[in-house]
């Protein structure tokens, strides 16, 4: 079956998005919103994101690939956004592997040995 | 006792062909046997010096089917969850002192062992998955395989899959540590725990029986009590073998106190199951040390800590010539680690005559990679190494025990201190106030140089840790008694 992607925006709409793939290996990255002009506050985001994306031919088959744009610099500055609380984020980007405590933070997203290691390998 | 140093020639080994001998090369510069402590440390140092490294690890499932993924013993079903567990004990202690206090809470206060469980193994989780990032992060190789010698400087590795792959090194490091021993009765590998169970346990054990007094043990025993469990440690001898047999007993008398039950020289026979269930329920049948008396009391889950065996008779060390000390499976070493094949090495658990602490594996893997590759000349130092036992009253040590230091330096030159504490957060909750105790061993003939430190408190580890710093310095009676204290504390006593 392969792998799909989703897009979404907002912690209520990744849950629900998440809730709606339970079963199958999700994985998800964590960026900064982006502007008209499609480029993120965040400018690790913006590093990473190419990286990510190259791997994702990894991914293993029946996966999920969740893109999550958590919301503004503000928002995501507030130590007390959903992210943090709830899905325990300490920075974006974060690229998880949903329900393990496997993770990659910041410039380690940077590093496509980690992300290839992070879709592959149990 | 030491062995020489045997000639470990850096360069490769010479293969004739024909005329001209042509250099071998192999896969791998080092090849780590063990993920654990020592192994870890040693692999990403060497990979600081860019040397081609391999590590190898893989946890051959306990009798009961339980496994775990990359960090060794320590990280996954040793110091880690244990004094998280500890921790868990101490806050129900902690929650029941803070009425005295002045919190208002009008439930009763119960603990869930499936919550504490859940948290901590997925902490356990977020350390395995940050060793594998730092060794690939390093560029260690790093293989889920089960390691063993075919050959020399070949290796054959075995994933679970039961796929094979042979792999060769310049040189090789044993870090394979050791696993929970038996007692070899009926029933103990179908229905008895070990330490490799306990911290991953899917349901609250219940009534439990553990079986030794080791650390393990009492360790075990006292978290398990903490969090409101039925529990009884039997004891075939004395407690603590190898510490200080004053604190040990002290230990057994405070865990006594606060609801451990003790059965002394008796040792299990049999075990058998009543009924399944998580937990079951056990019969267990056991027997006098002192005499023919039998006893059986039902359990819902058995947990044995008799004692640790090194991993070391399984991985092929017969076809390297590597000795082991056949009665204990130990492997000796000179003081740089090196066995009796010179391109071979180990550190840990497993060494002969060493102790088995996280922090000296760690130390002496990382000591060992930079006399290989760095041209460092330092020696792992076993001497004045502190540890602490993390039984409901902690126990922090650091040198001789008063025996050992009577034994060596005779009687009439020991000098022994003590007193009796009694922690200012202790005293409005009404808690013993004659239980914690501290003493130091002075070296008289040596301008009373303190050779030991014993201390029996809350916080034990975090008090000793300084005066290990101090020992180390070659501190006497003096120098500590001109040290003002800090107030209130207990380590001002």
């Amino acid at each position: 079956m392969g792998w799909e992607e989703t897009e979404v925006r907002g912690y209520p709409e990744f849950v629900r998005t998440a809730q709606r793939y339970h079963g199958r290996p999700i994985f998800a990255l964590f960026c900064g919103d982006k502007d008209a002009e499609g480029r993120s506050w965040c400018p690790d985001c913006v590093t990473a994101e190419p990286v990510v994306r190259k791997e994702l031919h990894n991914l293993p088959d029946e996966s999920v690939f969740i893109y999550c744009l958590v919301g503004d610099r503000a928002y995501w500055k507030d130590p007390n956004n959903e992210f943090r609380r709830n899905l325990k984020l300490t920075g974006v980007p974060t690229l998880l592997k949903y329900g393990t405590p496997q993770k990659l933070v910041e410039e380690e997203c940077f590093k496509a040995e980690l992300v290839r290691m992070l879709f592959t390998e149990d | 006792s030491v062995q020489a140093r045997k000639e470990d020639k850096p360069q490769k080994a010479m293969e004739v062909n024909g005329l001209t001998p042509v250099p071998h090369s192999y896969d791998y510069d080092l090849i780590v046997i063990g993920g654990g402590s020592g192994g870890l440390a040693a692999a990403k140092e060497a990979a600081k010096y860019e040397k081609k490294v391999m590590v190898l690890d893989f946890v051959v499932p306990t009798p009961l089917g339980g496994s775990w993924g990359l960090g060794g013993t320590c990280v996954n079903v040793g110091c880690i969850p244990k004094k998280l567990m500890h921790q868990a004990a101490l806050l129900g202690q902690a929650l029941q002192d803070s009425r005295k206090f002045g919190w208002q809470f009008t439930e009763e206060v119960k603990h869930n062992w499936m919550t504490m469980t859940e948290s901590v193994q997925n902490y356990i989780g977020s350390l395995n998955w940050g060793y594998r990032v730092a060794l690939r992060d390093n560029k260690v190789t790093y293989e889920n395989a089960y390691g063993e010698f075919v050959g020399p400087h070949t290796i054959k590795a075995t994933n679970k899959k039961g796929v094979e792959k042979l792999y060769t090194a310049e040189r090789f490091l044993i870090a394979t540590g050791e696993r929970p021993r038996y007692l070899g009765i009926p029933g103990d590998k179908e229905y008895c725990i070990s330490s490799d169970d306990l911290f991953s346990l899917p349901y609250c054990p219940g009534k439990t029986l553990v079986v030794g007094a080791s650390y393990v043990a009492l360790e075990c025993a006292g978290f398990l009590a903490g969090l409101g469990l039925d529990v009884t440690v039997m004891v075939r001898s004395i407690l603590l073998r190898g510490f200080d047999q004053d604190m040990a007993n002290k230990i057994g008398e405070y865990m006594k106190e606060h609801g451990v039950n003790f059965i002394r020289e008796f040792v299990p026979i049999k075990v058998e199951q009543v009924e399944e269930g998580t937990p079951g329920r056990l019969k267990v049948t056991a027997k006098s040390t002192t005499g023919n008396q039998i006893i059986e009391e039902e359990y819902n889950t058995v947990l044995l800590a008799i004692g640790r065996d090194p991993c070391t008779r399984k991985i092929g060390l017969d076809k390297v010539g590597v000795n082991i000390n056949e009665k204990t499976g130990k492997i000796p070493v000179n003081d740089e680690e090196q066995t009796n094949v010179p391109y071979i090495y180990a550190v840990g658990d497993i060494l002969q005559d060493k102790l088995e602490l996280t922090p000296v594996a760690i130390q002496a893997g990382r000591l060992l990679v930079r006399r290989l590759y760095a041209g460092a000349t330092r020696k792992c130092d076993y001497v004045n190494v502190p540890t602490t036992v993390f039984t409901p009253l902690e126990y922090g040590a650091c040198g001789y025990s008063e025996e050992t230091a009577v034994e060596k330096f005779g009687e009439e030159n020991i000098e022994v201190y003590h007193s009796h504490f009694w922690p200012l957060e202790w005293t409005v909750p009404s808690r013993d106030n004659n239980k914690c105790y501290a003493k130091i061993i002075c070296n008289i003939p040596d301008n009373e140089r303190v050779i030991g430190f014993h201390v029996l408190g809350p916080n034990a580890g975090e008090v000793t840790q300084g005066f290990a710093a101090a020992m180390k310095c070659g501190m006497t009676k003096e120098q500590l008694d001109s040290t003002v204290g800090i107030h209130p504390v207990c380590a001002e006593v």
